[in-house]
């Protein structure tokens, strides 16, 4: 219910810089995922936003409220921590109650939302119980519960899902995500997990040494990457990145043995030029000899069901880089194999620079 | 929530109010100013002066002060116009008194008024005289006597070596000596120096007289005694009574008081024998108790008047009746009870106790001097030339006046060096606008801290700085003046005797670090022990094993102190008790120790004491370090074929040791400073050797002359030597730290 | 052998061990037990610590100590003197906890110019040996016009508790995280709203404990009482008891007797509070 926007945020704990000027921009009631390695900043730029920390320099605004000096409870917002921060001397019931009382709600009032919300997540006969009585999966949504019940307009999640186990963790997702359509205020959840930014974002940040490497739709982003850095990070298995020399043979590019088939697309092509080619396993097709633009030889074979993640070498790398493609498990690829493959799309990044050659 | 909220405002105020009625004037403001008196009396004594006091009609505040702390409490509250307006000690006292300002003088108006100085015995007058002024009317004199046993002598012997020979009768009943006296105790000893003709003050010039060839013979002759089984050798005040009640002793020298304890028990009292081996008789000190006036004391008019009753002869008449005190008024008729005449005749052949500071410092080294030659440490020589360079070493002329500007100076070069600092760490900051930025950003944590602050700095702060910046300093505490670094130096050379001679710094050190290691391990190894044993996975009654293993904790700890103290009497304590049991058991004959009077076994006590009081607090650490090793990490080790002592020692240990080693380091502080235990167990005994610094320090400070300026630097180098070793450990382990990292 | 011989012998061990210990720890109260009740006072050494003649007398003489006021009327004496001990206790503990706990959060939570140096300044104040200070806190006092006040010896005592109470709750308070208190202001709460609501009642058991070192301090101190105190009604129990083993006349039995009255209190108190005692010792209270 409001738009997030932040200008030119830089953020020093003493001499460190964690932030370096990060913009954001999220429209109102969009879900915006920030992504990133551990220790990138994502969970600095969040308790930014909570006003939990101060900025160094820049502006944040919510809506055209400007909220950078504001102090965490004036600028109505929740946020659900990874480690829950349930208050553990208060039951359940007094947990959710907790902001509403702060904010002298009424007691029917009150009790009206707890019920509400208890019932949405199906909380309501945990309401007199301890934190400590509680499992993990039941805290988590007893810490959603305490923001939903204040009706923020802005929520913020920290890993809220990364304590729980991988079946529970993509059920919450999913309830995340309908409970962010349901109540439509905007959220900010800072995640390291590639799926669940891919999943719940409407706009993906994806950020790295402090600053956005990326902003967009996640699907923008998974198949133009902006860097290597990008590119690398989103997408499992991930990206097969390469160095070969740029060569071009009349119209025909060639990134090392493989040919740029829709070089059109590439707007900073120079020949002779070194690059990183990028492949993603799942932009690979096993083929037939004639069709090869690449052969892996086979070492291990990881059987997913559907698919099998192959991982080998190529033929003539003297490097031996490891190289990873995704086949249909039908292929049945043995160990010691060699398997022609064919490139339906790649990108290409300046090796100095490591941006996109598009 | 309104209620809640209401509740939690309500025990809020109620703690407030609980507090302000804690702090609000409690004893003051009373309408007619009573007098104050002390006393240290007890007993028939005590009830004497309740009935004196009971005829007299104005309001009266009395105080019972024990007899220890009577000089200190006296010396610490009258020079600030605190404490009594009358007080009642003995009159050796009065030397230092009168130098401190705590009495003042008796008007010839006053004297007068209680019957003028021929009313009173010379001796006892002029004990209390000074310079031609007495400084208190006499109420009594006390001096040692022969009390006997006529059920084991018929007739007083006339000399000690007739009571010597008591035991040599064939029908002389088993276990019975002789005689018995506090043989260690300078006091009466020198009753029988008197008899070899010696002194243990030179009253002309007043100095130090323990010493010379009638103190060594007057020291062999009781070894003698002791050798033929004549007195118990370690006999105290208690002892003493115990053996004449119980009949186990057939003559004691003791005074007075004796016979306020012996009720229902038959004795004869009779002047103290003479000493055959140099035809003297023996010539007891004489103590006269006197009642003196404070100075603020001295301006009321109720407390003169008390005064003049409680001395006057209506008073020494209720003395001589209910308490059997020996009245020092000559227009008392002579009471016809056989035990005041007894002591009466003593009296007139005593020696008047010197009252100057000089002869109070005689005690201590004349004292130890003693127990060393009885308990056969050193012969009567050495010891005494020992005593001698104690007494000299306490009476020492204190430190000329130094000059205080190289003080200032320093002081100065110091505030520069600290505003340079401050200069220094501002630039760091990012010059003036980055300091008043985090200024402003440290702003609420001061307002958490302000209260804090305040308090730390008036309560612990200031009460440091000036007891640090006494060191500079000697004198009585209010005119002390400057002398630089006298103290430490003093301290630091041993004021110039050998610098591993007893009490000098280096050997107290010595022991103090002694004792806080052994301490600390003892503390270390049972706490782990325990916690290793308790916290086995099968251990049943955990529980209950916790709550009986932490009792020692629980007790307050000079409680336990003193228990202890009482457990190592040699006579009645647990620990001889067991030792008489193991040699009923098993037929040994393990003689009975005295703890107090070696260093090797005081220490022992000192250190069982500690460690009872020590170890629940390092398991209690170990239980909950231990709680906190994950159980995996040990199936881990035992996995990878690990015994059990490689556990231990490889994994369990390792893993609690960040969790204990800041515990360990508080207790090596607590131990390091530990006052209680050395204070009322061992009490320094033998000899101050079990003295630690802390305790050391405290001597200075309160009893040795109140040496203040010397305790204090005392202190600064206890503080300076722990922050040292804490310094230096810290970085020894933060180093490794880093290495490991 | 097999291993649950083994396990049997182990456990039989360990008992035995533990046993011992108790018996040690327990050995010294029972001795002053049996002599509080002892009617008479042997002078043989005993082993066992049982009383003999059992009676009553000691404590009752102990605790129905009385005093005849200037004005004729009587004041139970010893009642005073408990009252005195339980007040000063209190006040020392409540004075020295509320000092300690905003400056202790203070110390774990803020950064601010000074935090170091003073967490080191006060660690540094506790190895200066309190004999030392004692004089001029005395002086203090005395321009103050508390000697002799139960306001005088709380002040005392806080002078050591205040210390000890920060250094314990810091690394309490360092213990909560600090998501808790986000948490809360996130949820509405200012800074001290989150400390009052949230960090306070969380710290509950290592306040508690911090209580009740405090409260054991002051309630066992004598000789800082023993010096400030002149007046008999003014006497905390410490004063009292050890007045009864004097140099030259030891009435163990009215000590052992006393000791009993005096131990209990604090002791029901320790044991309320000692299953808190793992969890809320802040052994890291040390660390500059
Ligand atoms: N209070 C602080 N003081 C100093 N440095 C800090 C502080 N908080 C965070 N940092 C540093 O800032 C960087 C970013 O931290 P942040 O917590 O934002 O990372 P993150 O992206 O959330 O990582 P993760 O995925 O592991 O949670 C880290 O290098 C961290 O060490
Ligand atoms: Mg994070």
């Amino acid at each position: 219910m409001v738009a997030v926007k932040a200008q030119n945020i830089v953020k020093r704990f003493g001499e460190v810089t964690v932030l370096r000027g990060v913009e954001l921009d999220i429209p109102d009631g969009a879900f915006a995922v920030l992504v990133g390695p551990s220790g990138c900043g994502k969970s600095t730029l969040l308790r930014l936003l909570a006003g939990l920390e101060q900025v160094s320099e820049g502006k944040i605004l919510f809506g055209e409220r400007e909220v950078t000096q504001l102090e965490p409870r004036d600028r109505d917002i929740a946020m659900v921590f990874q480690s829950y921060a349930l208050y553990p001397h208060m039951s359940v019931r007094r947990n959710l109650e907790f902001g509403l009382r702060l904010r002298k709600t009424d007691a029917a009032t009150m009790n009206q939302r707890v019920g509400e919300v208890a019932k949405m997540l199906d909380i309501a006969h945990l309401l007199e119980r301890l934190p400590k009585d509680l499992s993990g999966g039941q805290r988590q949504r007893v810490a959603m519960g305490r923001a939903i019940v204040r009706r923020p307009a802005l929520f913020l999640f920290d890993e809220p899902l990364s304590n729980l186990d991988p079946a529970l963790r993509t059920q919450v997702r999913v309830d995340i995500r309908k409970q962010h359509d349901e109540l439509g205020a905007t959220s900010v959840y800072v995640t390291h997990d590639q799926v669940e930014a891919m999943t719940l974002a409407d706009v993906l940040y994806v950020l790295e040494g402090g600053e956005v490497q990326q902003r967009g739709r996640p699907i923008d982003i998974y198949d133009e990457p902006r860097n290597c850095f990008v590119a690398g990070f989103l997408g499992s298995p991930a990206m097969n990145l390469l160095r070969a020399p740029l060569t071009r043979a009349g119209e025909l590019w060639r990134a090392g043995e493989v040919a740029v088939r829709d070089a059109g697309h590439f707007s900073k092509l120079r020949p002779d030029a070194e690059v990183i080619l990028g492949l993603r396993p799942h932009d690979l097709r096993a083929c037939a000899e004639a069709e090869a633009d690449l052969h892996l030889e086979v070492e291990v074979v990881e059987t997913l069901g559907p698919e099998l993640t192959v991982h080998g070498v190529l033929r003539g790398d003297a490097q031996r880089q490891p190289f990873i493609a995704a086949l249909p498990a039908k292929l049945a690829v043995q160990k010691g194999e060699r398997v022609p493959l064919r490139v339906e799309r790649l990108h290409l990044f300046d090796a100095a620079t490591e941006q996109s050659l598009r | 929530m309104r209620a809640a909220l209401h509740r939690r405002w309500a025990k809020l105020a109620f703690a407030l109010a609980f507090v302000l009625t804690a702090l609000g004037p409690s004893l003051e403001a009373r309408a007619e100013e009573p007098v104050v008196l002390w006393h240290a009396y007890r007993g028939a004594e005590e009830e004497a002066l309740e009935a004196i006091l009971a005829a007299w009609g104005g309001p009266v505040e009395v105080l019972a002060v024990p007899y220890d702390a009577f000089s200190t409490k006296l010396e610490s509250t009258v020079p600030l116009g605190e404490g009594p307006d009358l007080f009642i000690d003995a009159h050796e006292r009065l030397g230092n008194f009168r130098e401190r300002g705590i009495v003042a003088p008796i008007s010839a108006e006053l004297l007068a008024r209680s019957g003028g100085a021929e009313a009173y015995n010379l001796g006892a007058l002029e004990a209390v005289r000074f310079e031609g002024e007495a400084y208190g009317l006499p109420l009594s004199q006390k001096c040692i006597a022969l009390y006997y046993n006529p059920a084991l002598v018929a007739e007083p012997p006339a000399s000690l070596e007739a009571i010597a020979a008591l035991g040599d009768a064939p029908d002389w009943p088993e276990g019975v000596y002789p005689l018995a006296y506090e043989a260690r105790g300078a006091y009466a000893h020198a009753a029988l120096l008197a008899a070899f003709g010696g002194a243990l003050h030179d009253p002309v010039a007043d100095d130090y007289a323990f010493e010379g060839e009638a103190a060594e013979r007057s020291l062999d002759y009781v070894l003698g005694l002791i050798d033929a089984g004549v007195i118990p050798e370690d006999a105290d005040g208690a002892l003493v009574t115990n053996l004449f009640k119980a009949g186990k002793a057939a003559t004691v020298f003791s005074g007075p008081w004796l016979a306020a304890d012996l009720e229902g028990v038959e004795y004869a009292v009779a002047p103290l024998p003479v000493v055959e081996a140099t035809g003297e008789p023996m010539r007891p000190l004489l103590t006269v108790e006197a009642i003196m006036l404070s100075p603020h004391g001295a301006e009321k008019q109720a407390a003169r008047e008390l005064l003049a009753h409680i001395a006057g002869p209506a008073g020494a008449r209720i003395r001589a009746e209910t308490a059997r005190s020996l009245s020092a008024r000559t227009d008392v008729p002579p009471s016809d009870d056989p035990l005041l005449q007894a002591f009466a005749t003593q009296a007139a052949q005593s020696t008047p106790m010197a009252s100057t500071a000089a002869m109070r410092a005689v005690w201590e080294p004349a004292n130890r001097a003693i127990r060393k030659v009885l308990r056969r440490d050193l012969e009567p020589k050495p010891a005494l030339e020992e005593a001698r360079r104690r007494f000299d070493d306490v009476r020492r002329p204190p430190p000329p006046p130094a000059n205080p500007a190289p003080v200032v100076v320093l002081l100065g070069m110091l505030s520069l060096l600290g505003a340079g600092a401050l200069v220094h760490r501002a630039r760091k900051l990012g010059g003036a606008s980055g300091t008043l930025d985090a200024l402003r950003r440290s702003l609420p944590a001061y307002a958490y801290i302000a209260l804090g602050v305040v308090a730390v700095t008036v309560l612990v702060i200031l009460p440091i700085f000036f007891g640090a910046g006494a060191a500079l300093f000697a004198g009585k505490p209010h005119e002390m003046y400057y002398v630089g670094l006298a103290n430490f130096v003093a301290i630091l050379t041993a004021r110039g005797a050998p610098l591993l001679s007893t009490g000098s710094f280096y050997v107290v050190l010595a022991v103090t670090v002694l004792w806080t290691v052994v301490n600390v391990f003892f503390h270390l190894a049972i706490g782990v022990a325990l916690g290793l044993v308790l916290s086995r996975p099968t251990m049943r009654l955990r529980g209950l094993y916790r709550v009986l293993l932490i009792v020692p904790w629980a007790v307050p700890s000079y409680v336990t102190a003193l228990a202890w103290r009482g457990m190592f009497h040699r006579q009645f304590g647990a620990v001889t008790g067991l030792i008489h049991a193991i040699n009923d058991l098993f037929g040994f004959s393990l003689e009975p120790i005295a703890w107090f009077s070696r260093f090797s076994t005081a220490f022992t006590a000192n250190v069982a004491t500690n460690v009872w009081l020590g170890f629940p607090f390092m398991m209690v650490v170990t239980l909950g370090a231990l709680a906190a090793v994950p159980k995996d990490v040990l199936e881990a080790a035992e996995v990878d074929g690990a015994s059990r002592w490689q556990r231990l020692t490889q994994i369990t240990l390792p893993m609690i040791a960040p969790t204990m080693i800041p515990a360990v380091t508080l207790g090596a502080i607590w131990t390091f400073n530990m006052f209680n235990v050395v204070f009322l167990v061992s009490g320094g005994d033998p000899d101050g050797s079990t003295d630690i610094l802390v305790s050391e320090a405290y001597r200075w400070a309160f009893t040795r002359d109140a040496q203040y300026g010397y305790a204090a630097a005392y202190a600064v180098l206890i503080f300076l030597l722990l922050f040292a070793t804490s310094r230096i450990t810290d970085r020894f382990m933060t180093g490794s730290k880093e290495d490991r990292a | 052998m097999t291993a649950s011989q083994r396990e049997l012998l182990e456990s039989i061990a360990a008992h035995a061990v533990i046993l011992a210990a108790v018996a040690f720890s327990l050995y010294p109260i029972l001795w002053v037990v049996s002599l509080a009740f002892s009617g008479s006072t042997s002078l043989e050494a005993q082993v066992m610590p049982v009383p003999t003649d059992p009676t009553l007398d000691n404590i009752r003489e102990v605790v129905g100590s009385t005093r005849t006021e200037v004005d004729g009327s009587q004041i139970w004496l010893f009642g005073r003197q408990l009252l005195n001990s339980i007040v000063v206790s209190i006040a020392t503990a409540v004075v020295g906890v509320a000092i300690a706990i905003p400056t202790a959060y203070a110390f774990a939570r803020f950064e601010f110019i000074g935090k170091r140096g003073g967490m080191r300044l006060l660690l540094a104040t506790q190895m200066f040996p309190a004999v030392a200070s004692a004089v001029p806190l005395f002086m203090i006092l005395e321009t103050l016009e508390l000697l002799n006040t139960r306001t005088g010896l709380v002040l005392c005592y806080a002078s050591t508790s205040i210390p000890f109470a920060v250094f314990q709750l810091r690394s309490a308070f360092e213990a909560i995280p600090t998501d808790l208190e986000e948490a809360a202001m996130v949820d509405g709460a200012t800074r001290f709203q989150a400390f009052l609501r949230v960090v306070l009642p969380v710290a509950r058991p290592a306040i508690a404990v911090t209580f009740l070192f405090a409260f054991m301090t002051a309630y066992n101190e004598f000789i800082l009482a023993a010096t400030l105190l002149n007046d008999e009604r003014a006497f905390t129990l410490p004063v009292v008891l050890q007045r009864f083993i004097g140099e030259y006349d030891a009435r163990w039995d009215l000590f052992a007797a006393g000791a009993i009255v005096v131990s209990l209190p604090v002791m029901l108190l320790f044991y309320q509070v000692q299953r808190h005692m793992v969890a809320g010792l802040g052994a890291g209270g040390v660390k500059g």
